[in-house]
């Protein structure tokens, strides 16, 4: 009896240090984040899907067999945010709406929660332009971070581990 | 004596038709402002709080739907070249109101939850003398995010910057 509870306890140790591991290795190598560019990057349309990294020094998007690079030296501001957006897709929940009585709208209800990030640069003219980016929940600190590192500015505070545990609470509740 | 009363009838046609010319005339057209270039500057939002992704999304929006209008260049905010421009318009927004609201709350009642903002919109010359002032909203109360709101303000901008900015395009 005890050699059983010392054999599912050894087990759920396992699976709990392995998800750890997997979440610090995926914590200590972000690579190419796959994002959505909402607007603001040249050359490239508007609510393009495609992979955001920060490499020798820019911050590179690749969209398809195109790519558009920000020199990180020339970011003013980075500003993370959160937000949330329909679990079905776009088409399925305009669809859905369609549905009797009303139906189709519980899938709206259904929401997941997103992060936005949000960049200030000027081009070699020193235009000011913006570019806003929507990724996974997590990835976007994490890619500010290594901006700031490689010289890109931030106005905004470092968040304290008090208000980061409070505020995608409070930013979902603003956003949604 | 026919030919001078024909002379006659002809020059107080003629007469007539230049004293009626003035009656062809819209007085209620307002006169347009001439200008090549527009030069964007960022939305300022000192007054009101409100997400950095929609004061981004309110600039570039608006730089997007202002090159449509015909203008030779759209210039940004710090761009060197406008400097050497000519008949340049200076546009300087700030926002006045902001009220964020739920997409999913709009989904979901199709009533509640729109999202609104005003913008003061300013038009100056290069020297900083004030051309036109105007408010103007954006808003999403059905379908879309909340950014669609920044879409309806530029759409609506734009359109105040045709009805009284005369372009090079529109000339």
């Amino acid at each position: 009896m005890t050699l059983r509870w010392a054999t599912h306890y050894a087990g759920l140790v396992l699976v709990c240090a392995g998800s750890l591991i997997t979440i610090a290795n995926a914590q200590q190598s972000p690579g190419p984040t796959t994002v959505v560019q909402l607007t603001g990057l040249a050359g490239v349309k508007d609510n393009a899907k495609g992979t955001l990294s920060v490499e020798n020094g820019n911050l590179h998007f690749a969209h398809g067999k195109t790519g558009s690079d920000v020199s990180t030296t020339s970011i003013e501001d980075v500003v993370t945010g959160g937000d949330s957006q329909e679990t079905v897709g776009k088409t399925i929940g305009t669809l859905s709406m369609a549905a009797p009585y009303g139906s189709g709208r519980v899938l709206s209800l259904f929401r997941t929660k997103i992060d936005t990030l949000t960049i200030r640069y000027r081009d070699s003219e020193g235009g000011l332009h913006g570019a806003i980016f929507t990724m996974p929940v997590g990835k976007a600190d994490v890619i500010k971070k290594e901006l700031v590192a490689n010289g890109a500015h931030s106005t905004a505070a470092e968040p304290s581990a008090a208000s980061t545990s409070a505020s995608p609470s409070s930013q979902e509740e603003r956003k949604q | 004596m026919k030919r001078i009363l024909t002379s006659a009838i002809r020059m107080g046609m003629v007469a007539l038709v230049f004293a009626a010319c003035p009656l062809f005339a819209r007085p209620g057209e307002p006169t347009k402002i001439r200008a090549r270039a527009i030069q964007v500057e960022m939305i300022q939002s000192d007054e009101v709080s409100m997400p950095a992704e929609f004061q981004i999304s309110l600039y570039e929006n608006l730089i997007h739907q202002l090159e449509k209008q015909g203008f030779q260049h759209v210039y940004r905010e710090g761009d060197r070249n406008a400097a050497s421009s000519t008949d340049l318009v200076v546009l300087h927004s700030t926002v006045r109101r902001f009220k964020q609201g739920s997409e999913r709350a709009r989904q979901v009642t199709t009533v509640a939850g729109a999202t609104s903002i005003t913008v003061h919109c300013q038009f100056s010359s290069p020297d900083g003398a004030t051309i036109l002032e105007r408010d103007v909203n954006g808003k999403v109360r059905f379908f879309g995010g909340n950014l669609k709101a920044t879409y309806d303000f530029a759409k609506k901008a734009a359109r105040v910057a045709h009805e009284n900015i005369s372009t090079p395009e529109h000339e």
